[in-house]
């Protein structure tokens, strides 16, 4: 078994559970610390590992294996998009209450910090992606490139303020 | 919140404390998370109004009680 298959199993089984879970009214559909923690967690984790492949391969770097099944591109992103319709939507439609607490003014603060500082290393990485380019011998080639790392380098670097954010939540989960 | 916050003297922990709360049971109260409380009894975080106002009427005080300026 080569290593796409593990990752489209994987993927696979984990979108299909998340469907089933949602659709089958057996879950609880309140949000929870610990529930935003695994979906915020998860999300940044595949963030993190997609990123960080496609940044590896456009830098030259050779790491053995690729992905060659859409399916597994897909997944990952699918499941992303399940997490945030699914967060959005206890946003607006959760318990009251509970949402207060889930959506705090310190969490806020918490979230602008994170995203503050997103903003701050994407500016000095494109700023340094920028300055690495060979304008001398500009082509489409290069243009694409250039453009991919820096939408890989801002998925690298908010995948992992994602996974920071959300152990703020893992915390919280566990002092409740 | 300005950045002289440092400056604010906080009370909240002692009132807490003596109104016989955990953080968890006065965030529950409170409506918010328990970070937040703890953030606010550390110095880090400045409540906003609505929140002092809410901690103030649990532990059963007046906003003045919990924090004073210098």
């Amino acid at each position: 078994m080569d290593i796409n298959f593990y990752v489209w199993l994987i993927s696979t089984l984990g979108v299909t559970a998340f469907a089933w879970a949602i659709l089958s009214g057996r879950v609880n559909w309140e949000v929870t610390h610990l529930k935003r923690f695994i979906l915020v967690f998860v999300s940044g984790l595949f963030q993190i590992f997609f990123a960080g492949f496609l940044l590896l391969e456009l830098s030259g770097a050779d790491i053995g294996w690729y992905i060659t099944s859409d399916n597994v591109m897909f997944a990952p992103g699918i499941f992303v998009f399940l997490a945030s319709g699914y967060l959005t939507a206890s946003y607006y439609l959760g318990d009251r209450q509970k949402n207060n607490a889930l959506y705090d003014e310190y969490t806020a603060l918490r979230y602008y910090k994170t995203a503050a500082l997103g903003y701050s290393i994407n500016g000095v990485g494109i700023f340094v992606l920028f300055s690495i380019q060979d304008w001398s011998n500009w082509n489409f080639e290069l243009a694409n490139n250039m453009i991919y790392r820096i939408a890989a380098f801002a998925w690298l670097i908010f995948g992992m303020l994602l996974v920071w954010f959300s152990v703020g939540d893992y915390k919280e989960s566990k002092s409740g | 919140m300005g950045k002289s916050h440092e400056k604010l003297l906080n009370n909240l922990e002692g009132l807490r404390k003596s109104y016989g709360l955990t953080q968890q049971e006065l965030s529950e109260s409170a409506e918010v998370s328990r970070k937040s409380i703890n953030a606010i009894e550390n110095g880090i975080y400045v409540p906003s109004t609505v929140l002092a106002l809410k901690i103030a009427k649990t532990l059963n005080c007046s906003v003045e009680d919990l924090f004073k300026l210098p």
